[in-house]
């Protein structure tokens, strides 16, 4: 049972038809590629519960993914990037559940607003496998990726395809940046002033592999709250090295996510189908595909807590001003002391060397510095320890200054040790993860 | 911790290597291309020079690194550029390390991951070898052009070469610095060896010169590679009309030497000619001794020639043998041996052939018996009483992953047999029931099979117990090697003529001769412990010793 679909050759058509873009048994579809000529391509679009060598060793796949679970479906595409035959073009799309989605090199407790994440229940904090900066993902967005050999890669060859995509949909501004982000002008003037970006790009290159993989906001219902999950409060204290995001203004696309997913499918098959014939696969991965043991590999190491927290690079938080960070700290409203400071290095998420000053004591305050000292060492007990502080296990900064603080004969006031511990439970709340 | 996440990707990387991979692909430079696409040229500039680069055999390789002494391996550190990856990127966050100085890298292998901006680039080895020294810290920014991890290389290509020179070296080396030192004395004549070392038994021994053959690998070698020379030589043979590509060096790696050029003018300009071995120098010190071995030695004396080695693979038969006996490792075997007085057995057995020949049996029949026999039906009988000898272990029966023992109600005695394809071990199936002819007739049939290699896997397949009869061929005690499936093995010795004392009571002084035989039995002691093997090889001695015990047993 064959169905004909037609679709027009240009764009502006803007209301298609919702729900599923593929049939499960054989469809003809036009394809209309820029050069003008529609070619009639029989294309199987099937469902696969496993992905063969079979699969893998075609010169074009495209590959959609039914599942929204964004740690499964970067584990697809990373089974993808590494098993694919180094001679193909490989297209994946799929779109996530509401996520925070950090880069590969990333800081979390820099980059994300944590505390914000915690308190609404359902979004998840993933890292990814390639570099970049911080996205929010949810089913507004497509997820577009593209796995090609090395010596076709260029950043800007696959955006622009997602370009024509989008043209074709009738985004008539939507163009690529310097920066191989996609761009569309503001409310219609189009002076350039106004552009708000709508997609990032990422890359992973191996040796025989160039991963490049972007994000399409279509039409985010949550496009006002971006914003607040990817500022942290810990930011202005927080210093890293690895990647920082760059910020952007952003804006919904508006367009439907299966006539988006379609049209690039279109693009995509437009650029190699030629090349390659009939070695062309089109299949839909879903949930099925967990049971392959490479990609529950892949999602294990990307749910743990090491991966997502501690592939952090070093960095430091400080509440002052210091040589590597001069910048203007924000004033505190703790009850500490006025020369009150406080300054971590942490490597993978755990507490390397610690710096405390200007608790307030309870009793007799007659050696301040050295019980200053004390907390310091006992919270900055080192990776080789076994009892080192790790942020992401922290339920309550409360109960670690107390610990520290515990036996040593000394009392933290209580206002000091709560007020400390509210503003470090903002910056350093513990694992998020669910 | 940092170390967790090794590779998913270096399996993969591992695994694509077995795809078809074009290099060329790979050297191109595009602006964005991976990071492992380091120009050769770069790279190059910053080996090492040898200090001799004046020789032209070696001057059109680019490297000309080569060594003057005897280390194996070529001891080359390298620093590793780090590859440009594209978009003007100047220096990249090193995200993590997958290897460690003293790590083995293949080539292809990951080193390191980099991060620059948006783009994660995993960084792999062009080169084997073993990692010295890693340049950055997981965390720091590596600058690209510049040096990033020193790796050790080994087993260059050009490197073999060098090897190459090196194997003649320990032959000619310490005969060149005889050569110098027999120069004076030397008496070298352009004949032949057999006349030279005939003279030499008569007349001084440093006339002597030492076997051709282990000069023709100095001779090939430094055919090859003969303009090792120092110019002052080169000029001597020059001046000497001598083309220096002919003579055969003898000094440090196939160098030629002065004494050299002047052997060769003489071979050349004497009447007979020289075999290979015409120019080469003499050896002071080989004694007579030597020179007798030599007579006995072929022609192609490699007695005194460098260590060679070949690769032979392994016939079907060793194969199999090599697989068998690899899982038979996993039995722990102890042996059992004792000695079995067959005297009664001989004498048996040479009546019983007596009977056979006189009988007039058809064609086909047995006309002969061996003692095999009989220890096979002692060995079945012997089952019947410890019938642990026949059974097999079973590591995880019935799914509650319990090892456990499987009886089995047939004898099937396997029988070692040297065939001339290698060892067969064919199976006589049930014992138990067949007689002593029977048994017999089956095992002339498995043999000739054998011998033709057409025994059958039928034939082959289902054995509960095994007996080799070494004894055959020779030797007393063995320690064979149980069969897996099987929990037992017999080896019989040879059978040998010894004195003893009489056991006839009253004459106890009395000395007789007796045949004996030594029974070695191997058996799994995961199994069968040594009280039972004991008794078991008890009954099998006590029937041998006494075969006229079968009788009783007559079905």
């Amino acid at each position: 049972m064959a169905a004909l679909l037609l679709r027009s050759t240009t764009g502006g058509i803007r209301c298609l038809t919702k729900g599923p873009a593929f049939i499960s048994t054989t469809t003809t579809t036009t394809i209309s590629s820029r050069l003008g000529f529609s070619r009639l391509t029989k294309l199987r679009r099937s469902y696969s519960t496993t992905i063969s060598q079979d699969l893998l060793n075609k010169k074009v796949q495209v590959y959609q993914s039914t599942s929204n679970d964004p740690y499964l479906n970067l584990s697809i595409e990373h089974h993808l990037l590494q098993h694919s035959h180094p001679d193909s073009y490989v297209l994946f799309l799929y779109i996530n559940d509401p996520c925070v989605v950090i880069g590969r090199n990333q800081n979390p407790w820099l980059e994300v607003n944590l505390p914000a994440l915690q308190e609404t229940e359902d979004i998840k904090l993933v890292r990814r496998r390639s570099g970049g900066g911080t996205v929010f993902h949810d089913h507004g967005n497509v997820n577009w990726s593209v796995i090609c050999p090395p010596a076709v890669f260029d950043r800007d060859r696959h955006a622009e395809m997602v370009v024509r995509a989008l043209k074709d949909l009738g985004v008539t501004t939507a163009k690529v940046n310097e920066r191989h982000d996609i761009v569309i002008a503001g409310d219609g003037r189009g002076n350039g002033k106004d552009v708000f970006k709508v997609s990032g790009s990422a890359y992973k290159l191996t040796r025989l592999r160039s991963l490049h993989h972007g994000t399409c906001l279509l039409n985010s219902p949550q496009l006002k709250n971006i914003g607040k999950f990817l500022r942290s409060p810990g930011e202005p204290y927080i210093k890293a090295r690895g990647v920082e995001s760059v910020r952007s203004p952003i804006r919904n696309v508006d367009v439907d996510t299966q006539e988006f997913n379609k049209r690039v499918v279109d693009e995509f098959l437009a650029m190699y189908e030629e090349q390659f014939g009939e070695d062309v696969t089109v299949e839909r991965v879903g949930e099925d595909l967990k049971d392959m043991s490479n990609i529950r590999k892949g999602m294990d190491e990307l749910t743990s807590i090491p991966w997502i927290y501690g592939q952090t690079p070093q960095f430091t938080f400080s509440s002052r001003p210091t040589e590597d960070d001069p910048r203007e700290r924000p004033p505190l409203d703790l009850d500490v002391q006025s020369d009150f400071n406080i300054e971590f290095t942490l490597r993978h998420g755990e507490i390397q060397t610690a710096n405390v000053s200007g608790l307030k004591y309870e009793g007799p305050a007659t050696d301040k510095d050295f019980y200053d000292g004390m907390i310091s060492k006992a919270l900055a007990k080192g990776s080789d320890d076994e009892s080192a502080v790790k942020l992401y296990e922290i339920k309550d900064w409360a109960a670690v200054l107390k610990s520290a603080t515990a036996g040593q004969g000394l009392k933290v006031s209580d206002s000091s040790l709560n007020s400390l511990s509210e503003w470090l439970n903002k910056v350093f709340p513990g694992s998020h993860f669910r | 911790m940092k170390n967790m996440f090794l590779r998913q990707s270096s399996r993969a990387v591992g695994r694509q290597e077995l795809w078809r991979l074009s290099r060329r692909g790979l050297s191109r430079l595009a602006p964005t291309a991976t990071a492992t696409t380091t120009p050769s040229t770069t790279s190059s500039a910053t080996r090492p020079l040898a200090p001799n680069s004046r020789s032209s055999a070696l001057a059109q390789q680019p490297s000309t690194r080569r060594q003057f002494h005897a280390t194996r391996e070529l001891q080359v550190v390298k620093p590793v550029l780090l590859a440009d990856i594209g978009e003007g990127i100047v220096e990249c966050e090193v995200i993590q390390w997958f290897v460690e100085p003293g790590a083995r890298v293949e080539e292809f292998s990951p080193l390191c991951e980099v991060q620059s901006d948006k783009a994660s680039v995993e960084i792999t080895s062009r080169f084997a070898g073993v990692v010295k020294k890693l340049y950055y810290d997981a965390g720091e920014m590596a600058k690209v052009g510049k040096p990033f991890v020193d790796i050790d290389i080994e087993g260059d290509p050009e490197n073999k070469e060098a090897e190459a020179l090196t194997p003649p070296e320990p032959v000619s080396t310490p005969e060149g610095q005889q050569a110098i030192k027999g120069e004076a004395i030397s008496t070298s004549t352009p004949q032949a060896i057999a006349p030279e070392l005939k003279q030499a038994f008569i007349e001084a021994p440093w006339a002597q010169e030492t076997p051709a053959p282990s000069h023709s690998p100095v001779t090939k070698q430094t055919g090859k590679h003969a303009s090792l020379a120092t110019p002052a030589v080169r000029h001597l043979a020059k001046d000497l009309n001598v083309d220096i590509t002919e003579i055969t060096g003898t000094g440090k790696d196939g160098r030629v030497l002065k004494e050299d050029v002047y052997k060769f003018v003489q071979v050349k300009a004497s009447a007979s000619i020289p075999s290979p071995s015409g120019a080469t120098p003499t050896t002071p010190g080989v004694s007579a001794a030597a020179a007798a071995a030599s007579a006995f030695s072929s022609p192609a004396a490699t007695a005194s020639g460098p260590q060679t080695e070949t690769t032979v693979p392994l016939t079907r038969t060793q194969e199999m043998m090599f697989k068998s006996m690899t899982r038979s490792l996993t039995i722990p075997h102890f042996l059992y041996a004792d000695e079995v007085d067959f005297t009664s057995l001989v004498e048996l057995r040479a009546r019983l052939n007596k009977v056979l020949s006189k009988s007039g049996l058809p064609e086909g029949e047995v006309k002969k018996l061996s003692y095999l026999p009989f220890v096979i039906k002692a060995v079945s009988m012997a089952l019947y009483k410890y019938p642990v000898l026949n059974a097999r272990v079973d590591l995880d029966s019935n799914s509650n992953g319990k090892p456990s023992l499987i009886m089995r109600s047939q004898h099937n005695i396997g029988v070692a047999m040297d065939t001339p394809s290698g060892l067969l071990v064919p199976v006589v199936k049930n014992v138990g029931s067949l007689n002593i002819l029977s048994i017999a007739a089956e095992l002339a049939r498995l043999q000739s099979l054998a011998v033709t290699g057409k025994l059958s896997p039928q034939d082959m397949s289902g054995g509960t117990i095994t007996v080799s009869n070494i004894g055959s061929i020779g030797g007393t005690y063995l320690s064979p090697v149980i069969v897996e499936k099987e929990v037992a093995i017999l080896g019989i010795g040879r059978m040998r003529t010894v004195p003893a004392f009489s056991t006839v009571p009253g004459e106890e002084d009395k000395i007789l001769r007796r045949q004996i035989c030594n029974f070695s039995w191997s058996a799994d002691h995961r199994v069968i412990d040594g009280a039972t093997m004991a008794r078991a090889a008890d009954v099998v001695r006590s029937i041998v010793e006494e075969p006229d015990v079968m009788v009783m047993h007559l079905r």
